[in-house]
């Protein structure tokens, strides 16, 4: 029995980089070949590659549709936008695939830990050389890839997106890299979540209702947590010489108004102590890093995308009445909030805050000698 | 049905109320050597499932590990095995402590849980290549090292079948050879001969035997009592948490053990029994038996020659279970 091992028995009790990350990659090999076994993920692949090659059509084809009705209808001195139905489908496709990568991602995740600990199988590796570090990472990264493998299939509807209009390869590029990073989010919250909970079940559950809570809880929260801010701006009147407000409240349309009078206080909802919570929207985070062309007063209507729209929205709340009254301090507010100060990183900061205290949680959880145990588990 | 009485009750009082101390000599060779745990506890909330326990498993011998379910078995191995932490008390293997030399303990420590725990889809072999990477061995040696393991617990043909068509006898035994992978010098095994056929018992009890040989300290917890007579070399019963007795198997034969006598005529037996002034039962078994404590086998002996002699038509004579059982059954009966 006793043979040719004695070379692993070195006694360094440090551990360097390259054998944490050896650990590490040791862990996801052996997650990723289960997973790759199981047909239900490709079942899941297949189902997905069919739905977004279902939507992209549908967006297409309904372009298409339109401006075939536009192009026969009246002319009523309306011009379609220089973007084509590329932004469209580009749009649309992008805020498919983020939906669905949302939904995927905890499936993927969040029975990482508690599944192998009701399998009998995570005390196996706790009792191996492993260090709980390594045994989390390992996890996180083998479900972040799988959950990356949706991404690759919905790339080339992507691409078709931009070939259709006037996009460059810039949005696909910056696109995917934000998906991958709400992904991997969403992923570390799941696998985070699921080293914390007993049941698989309850934390698959769990980790969707957070997904919840990023999408729609961050948006009412928002919206109620306004009412919470009122407050008080000092501002004036606008004049508007040519006197037709109707003419563009657009972006960057040149402030259309000059102020005078004196300053008065306004009662208004100070917006920008609530942004927070809007920022950490995965789909703020993602439309907001999109880069889109910085306007001119010339395409004011219709440019706009719809990502465009949901950044500049969010934008207006962070920058809060100070930034965006009409005459605040008596000065004109241009309209249109440049991207020169991004805010998704600080959705992006506060999302990473979230999910690095469950992984760190989720750490503890895992080490051993154990001294806690969740209520209910057998450790082995 | 009891007809005589026999010193069990005596016996057993007096192995519950003797905690620890009784056996210095043989099972303390090496102090420093195998796993000792001290006066060890560990409650889950209000529940108790070891209360200073003590324990040590010697390197080169097989130390059972005995008593009823929930007696905390399961949760001293765990203990042992540097998964879970002891409330207080303290644990060494070989000399180390498994709180702060979390690595060079897992090294010397292979275990084997009951809960089968396999990787379903994939093969055996590939489990072992991952174990072995889990532990660090050097990359060249695993493939070797694997053939090895596979060898020695007979699953060479399946060794490249998805671990989800093993039957659970094989789930078992790759389970033990995971266990073996680093080659440790501790072996803690948990109900390692549940589900295995009989001829893979006799195949581990021979491989726990080379495996004490080769110096190992081995810890089996079991309840097929009669296999552990076998194996083990000491044994420790414990039962609510608690040691309640600890002997060696040569110790455990010589407070006596029960034999099973079953004649032709049941009623000269008894009557030759009563004459020879021995206390024994009737056993209503399927067939008509007596049963009585021997102190020894020179005791058997003697009394089987008594007996024929008599004329008693004896149709089997042997003993009634293992010298192990004896005792656990008399912490049973201690239990109620």
């Amino acid at each position: 029995m006793s043979q040719t091992i004695s070379g692993s028995q070195n006694t360094s009790t440090g551990m360097n980089a390259a054998a944490y990350a050896a650990g590490i990659r040791d862990v996801i090999v052996l997650e990723l070949k289960q997973r790759l076994r199981s047909r239900g993920w490709y079942i899941m692949l297949g189902i997905w590659f069919l739905l977004t090659a279902l939507v992209t059509w549908l967006t297409w084809a309904s372009w298409n549709a339109s401006q075939a009705y536009r192009t026969q209808g009246p002319d009523f001195g309306y011009v379609a936008g220089p973007t084509g139905p590329g932004s469209m489908i580009f749009e649309v496709v992008l805020a498919f695939v983020l939906l669905f990568a949302l939904l995927v991602a905890p499936a993927l995740s969040a029975n990482a830990i508690n599944g192998d600990r009701s399998g009998g199988t995570l005390a196996i590796l706790q009792v191996t050389l492993l260090t709980p570090g390594q045994i989390l990472w390992g996890k996180f990264f083998a479900a972040w890839l799988a959950a990356l493998a949706f991404l690759v299939t919905s790339t080339p509807f992507l691409i078709f997106g931009v070939v259709q209009g006037g996009l460059t390869p810039g949005h696909v590029i910056v696109s995917l890299l934000m998906l991958t990073v709400e992904v991997g989010i969403v992923c570390a919250v799941g696998v985070g979540i699921s080293a914390l909970t007993a049941r698989p079940l309850f934390s698959i559950v769990t980790t969707y209702l957070a997904v919840a809570a990023l999408v729609f809880g961050t948006v009412i929260s928002f919206g109620l947590g306004t009412g919470l801010t009122q407050g008080t701006v000092m501002a004036n009147q606008p004049n508007y010489p040519n006197s037709s407000p109707l003419v563009p409240e657009g972006p960057s349309a040149p402030p259309a108004y000059t102020c005078s009078g004196p300053l008065q206080e306004q009662r208004v909802p100070r917006t920008e102590r609530v942004a927070w919570l809007l920022a950490m929207n995965p789909y703020v985070v993602v439309a907001d890093a999109i880069p889109y062309p910085v306007r001119t007063g010339g395409d004011v209507f219709s440019g706009t995308g719809t990502l465009e729209g949901i950044s500049q929205l969010a934008r207006h709340a962070v920058a809060g009445p100070e930034g965006s009254y009409t005459c605040a301090n008596g000065e004109p507010q241009d309209p249109y909030l440049s991207q020169t100060t991004p805010m998704w990183p600080l959705g992006l900061g506060l999302q990473l805050i979230v999910a690095g205290l469950l992984i760190w949680l989720g750490w503890r959880s895992l080490l051993t000698p154990a001294r806690k145990l969740a209520r209910g588990t057998r450790i082995a | 049905m009891q007809q005589g009485r026999d010193n069990d009750g005596s016996q057993a009082a007096a192995g519950r109320i003797r905690e620890v101390p009784s056996i210095d000599g043989p099972l303390d060779a090496d102090p420093v050597s195998g796993i000792i745990a001290e006066g060890v506890s560990r409650s889950f909330g209000s529940v108790h499932a070891v209360e200073h326990m003590d324990f040590h498993a010697p390197a080169g011998k097989v130390t059972a590990l005995i008593g009823p379910n929930g007696a905390g078995k399961t949760t001293l191995l765990l203990m042992l095995a540097s998964l879970l932490a002891p409330d207080s008390g303290t644990i060494t293997v070989d000399g180390l402590n498994p709180a702060t030399q979390r690595a060079e303990v897992r090294r010397r420590v292979g275990w084997m849980p009951d809960t089968l725990g396999v990787w379903e889809s994939l093969t055996a072999r590939e489990i072992l290549t991952q174990m072995g990477r889990f532990y660090r061995l050097p990359k060249h040696g695993i493939p070797d090292r694997v053939a090895d393991l596979l060898g020695l617990v007979r699953l060479v043909d399946l060794a490249d079948q998805p671990a989800r068509v093993l039957s659970r006898g094989q789930q078992q035994r790759l389970s033990l050879a995971r266990a073996l992978i680093h080659d440790p010098s501790v072996l803690l095994l948990d109900e390692p001969a549940s589900g295995l056929d009989p001829g893979s018992r006799v195949e581990l009890r021979i491989m726990l035997r080379e495996l004490a040989e080769a110096g190992k300290a081995i810890v089996v917890s079991s309840h097929v009592l009669s296999e552990l007579d076998e194996i083990a070399d000491g044994a420790v019963f414990v039962n609510q948490g608690r040691t309640v007795n600890k002997q060696t198997v040569e110790e455990a034969t010589a407070r006596g053990r029960r034999y099973a006598i079953s004649a032709v005529d049941t009623e000269s037996l008894s009557g030759k029994l009563t004459e020879l002034g021995l206390a024994f039962r009737i056993e209503n078994g399927r067939r008509p038996a007596v049963s009585l404590m021997l102190m020894n086998d020179g005791d058997a002996a003697r009394l089987l020659r008594e007996v024929v002699l008599a004329e008693v038509p004896v149709l089997s004579f042997a003993p009634a279970s293992g010298a192990l059982e004896e005792t656990y059954m008399t912490l049973e009966v201690e239990q109620r």
